[in-house]
C-alpha cells in the first residue's frame, strides 16, 4: 500500500471504530472489549485475546441520550450515553470504566443501566502521583483489573501473553513517536489531521495490523518536504475526545503547521512506553506513573510535575511560535487548570489562542477568524 | 510608481473603502450597504472610491482586504482580519489608544493594543449576534421604529428596565411582552441598549480594561449605545469621525506598509509627524464632539487635570489618570 492508503485505512477506521469492531469480530469470532479512555492498558485486554478498543465520541447528534444525561455533561460523555443509549455499542461484550474524572463516572453508570447485558469492568486507579504507595495502590489496581478480564474470558492471563502483548504496543507506540520526531524536525510533511488518524485508529485497530500499516507509513516519509513560511504551532488540551477533523483543517488552512501537540489523540495516547522485563503488572503501574512525568494530565495531582511547565519546554523543542488550546466545553479538569497555563504563558510572553469546543459544532467562519488573528499576531510580533 | 494603496472592508451588512496616498493621507473612502452575497455593494464601495479620487483600480500600489468576504476579492493583493485592521485603523485615528471596541453589523470584538500599537489580545462575539447591529435591527424591528432614530429615541428612556437574554431572538419576545405590559418604547430601548453595553463589558473584561478607547463599527454612529457602554465602562469613548471606515483604513495602512518596503519610499518625520497629528485632530472626538479639531478630554477628567499642552500630553495624562 502507498502512503495515501495507508492514511485512508487509518482514516477510514477512524471515523467509524464500530464498524471495524464488527467486522474485526465477524472474522476472528473473539470479543470486544470497549473502554473509556485516559489511563486504560490495552495490553491486558488484547493479553486476553480479545480486541481492546477506546470507545470514541461520535459525530451523530445526541437524541435519546439527553433523557439520560443532563445537557452540562461534556460531548464526550454525553455521546458514550447516547451511543449506549441508541444501541451502537452492542458489538462489544464488555466495556472497561476508568474513574478518571466525576462526569465519566456519571456516563459509566449511566451506560450500565442501558446496557443490562454487558460486562462491565470498573477500575479505579490513585490519582495522586507521587506518595510512596502510589506504585502499589496502582499495581493492586491493574491486579483487579486482570482478576476480572480472566473472570470475563474464563481463562487465565499468563504472564508471557502480557509480555509479548506490551513488547507489541511499545513497538506501536515507538512506530507513531517516530512519526511525531520527523513532523518535528520537518522530514515528514504529516497534518495534523493524518497524525489525529494514525493515533485514533491505534486506538481501534488489531494492534499487530496497525503496526504493520505504521511500519509502511513511516518507511514512505523518504523526501524531506519543501521548507514553508507557515506559524509553527503546538495544539493543546482534548484529554478524551478527538478534535473534529474539520477544526484541524481550518487552523493548518490558516498559514499554521502543527509541529507537536500534548492532545489524547495525539502525542499523550503514545508518549509512555510499559516496561518489558519483571513483573508485568508492576510495569503496568510504572507505565501509568511515568505517563504523568511523560505529559503531565491535569486530572492527576503530582507536586513535582507542572502541565504548563511541560508545555512551555515541549514547545521551545519544537520550536513552535504559539500554541492553541483546544478546550471540551464542561471539561472541568481542563477548565479548573487553564488559568495556571494562561498564566505561565503570558509570563513567559509566549502566545496561545484559547478555543472552546463543541459536541455539537462550531461556528468555523467566526472561529477561523479568531486563528487567522492569532496567527497575524504572532507573524507581526515576530517581525516587531 | 503607483502613489496610491486601497483598503478594502467587506463586511456582513457593509462595505467600506478607502484609498490612502503615500504620505498615509485619506484621499477618498465610500461606506455602502451590501448585497453581501452578490458582491454588488463591495463592488459600488470601491467604484464610488475610486470616482471621488480620480482614480482606477490599476493606479493602486496595494490593495488589502478584510471582513467576512476578505477571501473574495479579486482585487485584494492581501487579506487581513478584521481585527488587525480595525486595531491598525483604530490607533491611526486615535493615537495611543489602547483599547478598541467594534460593533459591527454580526460581530462585536474587543481589542487591546500594546504600546507599539499591536493587538495585544482580543475577545469576539463567538456564540450569537447578541451585542451586534443585527442586534439592534431585529429589536429596532420589534417597536417598529427606524435603524436611524434608535438611539435618539432610547436617550430619552426615564425608567430602567432590564432584558435578560442575550439571544436576539429571546430579547425580541422579551421586548414584545415589555411593550405589552405598556411600558414606553423610549424605556424598553433603553434596556435593549443597556444589554448591549453589558455584553461589551464582558469582552472588555476578557481582554482588560485599559484606555484610552476607540469606538469603531456602525454602532458607534449611535448616540445611545456610545451613552450606555460609555456608562457601564466608566470612561470616555473616544469616536473617530467616521468610524465605520476603521477597519478599511486599517486594511489600506498595512498595504502601506507593505508597498513602501517594497518601492523603498521614504516618508520624512516632518511629514509623518505632521500627519499623525492632523489624523488625530480630525478623526479623534468624544462623544457630542465629533469633527472639533482636536481631542477633546472629557469634563470631569479635565477637572483635575487641566489640559497644557498637545496631544500628546493630554493622551498621556488620560492615560494616566485611567
Amino acid at each position: 500500500m502507498d502512503r495515501s492508503d495507508i492514511i485512508a485505512r487509518f482514516a477510514e477506521v477512524a471515523q467509524d471504530p464500530l464498524a471495524y469492531a464488527a467486522a474485526w469480530k465477524a472474522r476472528t469470532g473473539k470479543q470486544v472489549i470497549g473502554s473509556f479512555p485516559m489511563n486504560f492498558p490495552g495490553e491486558l485486554a488484547h493479553a486476553a485475546d480479545t480486541l481492546p478498543m477506546i470507545l470514541q465520541e461520535s459525530d451523530e447528534a445526541i437524541t435519546v441520550g439527553h433523557g439520560v444525561l443532563f445537557p452540562f455533561y461534556c460531548g464526550y460523555t454525553r455521546s458514550m450515553v447516547d451511543q449506549a443509549a441508541s444501541g451502537k455499542f452492542d458489538v462489544l461484550d464488555a466495556i472497561m470504566f476508568g474513574d478518571h474524572c466525576v462526569q465519566l463516572l456519571g456516563a459509566a453508570d449511566a451506560i450500565r443501566m442501558k446496557l443490562t447485558d454487558t460486562r462491565v469492568i470498573f477500575f479505579q486507579l490513585i490519582s495522586s502521583m507521587c506518595d510512596p504507595w502510589t506504585q502499589g495502590r496502582s499495581e493492586e489496581s491493574f491486579g483487579k483489573l486482570r482478576d476480572e478480564l480472566e473472570d470475563f474470558i474464563g481463562a487465565k492471563v499468563s504472564d508471557a501473553a502480557l509480555h509479548a502483548s506490551i513488547r507489541l504496543f511499545n513497538k506501536n507506540r515507538a512506530l507513531i513517536r517516530k512519526l511525531y520526531e520527523m513532523r518535528k524536525a520537518g522530514t515528514a510533511a504529516i497534518r495534523a489531521v493524518e497524525m489525529q488518524h494514525v493515533v485514533k485508529s491505534s486506538m481501534i485497530m488489531d494492534k499487530a495490523e496497525h503496526t504493520d500499516l505504521l511500519q509502511e507509513l513511516v518507511a514512505s516519509y523518504t523526501d524531506a518536504p519543501a521548507a514553508d513560511r507557515n506559524v509553527r504551532l503546538h495544539l493543546s488540551g482534548h484529554f478524551c475526545q478527538a478534535p473534529k477533523p474539520e477544526l484541524l483543517n481550518m487552523i493548518e488552512s490558516c498559514g499554521v503547521t502543527v509541529v507537536g501537540d500534548d492532545l489524547y489523540h495525539g502525542f499523550r495516547y503514545i508518549s509512555t512506553d510499559v516496561p518489558e522485563t519483571g513483573d508485568p503488572v508492576a510495569g503496568l503501574a510504572r507505565w501509568y506513573m511515568d505517563r504523568n512525568t511523560g505529559v503531565p494530565c491535569p486530572t492527576r495531582v503530582q507536586n513535582n510535575v507542572d502541565w504548563e511547565a511541560y508545555l512551555l519546554d515541549a514547545m521551545r523543542e519544537e520550536k513552535a511560535d504559539g500554541m492553541i488550546v483546544l478546550m471540551a466545553k464542561f471539561c472541568e479538569p481542563h477548565m479548573y487548570y487553564y488559568p495556571e497555563v494562561k498564566e505561565a504563558f503570558e509570563g513567559a510572553g509566549v502566545p496561545h489562542l484559547l478555543i472552546e469546543t463543541e459536541h455539537e459544532g462550531m461556528a468555523m467562519e467566526g472561529l477561523k477568524t479568531r486563528v487567522e488573528t492569532f496567527v497575524e499576531i504572532v507573524k507581526r510580533r515576530e517581525a516587531a | 510608481m503607483k502613489r496610491h494603496v486601497m483598503g478594502i472592508d467587506f463586511g456582513s451588512t457593509t462595505a467600506k473603502c478607502v484609498i490612502l496616498d503615500m504620505k498615509g493621507n485619506i484621499v477618498a473612502d465610500s461606506v455602502a450597504h451590501m448585497g453581501a452575497v452578490s458582491g454588488e455593494g463591495v463592488k459600488a464601495a470601491i467604484r464610488d472610491t475610486l470616482d471621488k479620487a480620480g482614480l482606477e483600480q490599476a493606479d493602486m500600489g496595494r490593495t488589502v482586504s478584510t471582513g467576512y468576504g476578505r477571501r473574495m476579492l479579486d482585487e485584494a493583493d492581501k487579506n487581513y482580519t478584521e481585527i488587525t485592521c480595525h486595531a491598525r485603523g483604530a490607533v491611526a485615528m486615535v493615537p495611543g489608544a489602547r483599547l478598541v471596541i467594534d460593533i459591527g453589523g454580526q460581530d462585536s470584538k474587543v481589542i487591546s493594543v500594546d504600546s507599539n500599537g499591536l493587538v495585544a489580545q482580543f475577545a469576539m462575539n463567538d456564540r450569537c449576534a447578541a451585542g451586534t447591529g443585527k442586534f439592534l435591527e431585529v429589536l429596532a424591528r420589534a417597536v417598529e421604529i427606524d435603524l436611524e432614530s434608535l438611539g435618539d429615541t432610547a436617550l430619552e428612556a426615564k425608567e430602567k428596565l432590564k432584558i435578560s437574554s442575550m439571544c436576539a431572538t429571546f430579547a425580541e419576545t422579551e421586548v414584545i411582552s415589555l411593550l405589552a405590559e405598556g411600558y414606553a418604547k423610549t424605556d424598553v430601548l433603553g434596556a435593549v441598549h443597556a444589554a448591549i453595553a453589558a455584553r461589551t463589558l464582558g469582552l472588555v473584561g476578557r481582554v482588560g480594561k485599559n484606555g484610552p478607547v476607540v469606538m469603531t463599527g456602525g454602532v458607534a454612529k449611535n448616540p445611545a449605545a456610545v451613552k450606555y457602554i460609555q456608562d457601564a465602562l466608566g470612561m470616555p469613548l473616544h469616536l473617530p469621525h467616521k468610524p465605520q471606515i476603521a477597519g478599511a483604513l486599517g486594511a489600506a495602512l498595512l498595504g502601506l506598509d507593505d508597498y513602501r518596503k517594497q518601492t523603498a519610499y521614504v516618508i520624512s518625520e516632518e511629514e509623518d509627524m505632521a500627519h499623525e497629528d492632523q489624523m488625530a485632530q480630525d478623526k479623534a472626538c468624544i462623544p457630542g464632539c465629533r469633527g472639533t479639531p482636536e481631542l477633546v478630554v472629557d469634563p470631569a477628567e479635565a477637572k483635575p487635570a487641566p489640559r497644557k499642552g498637545g496631544l500628546k500630553s493630554i493622551l498621556s495624562t488620560l492615560q494616566d489618570n485611567l
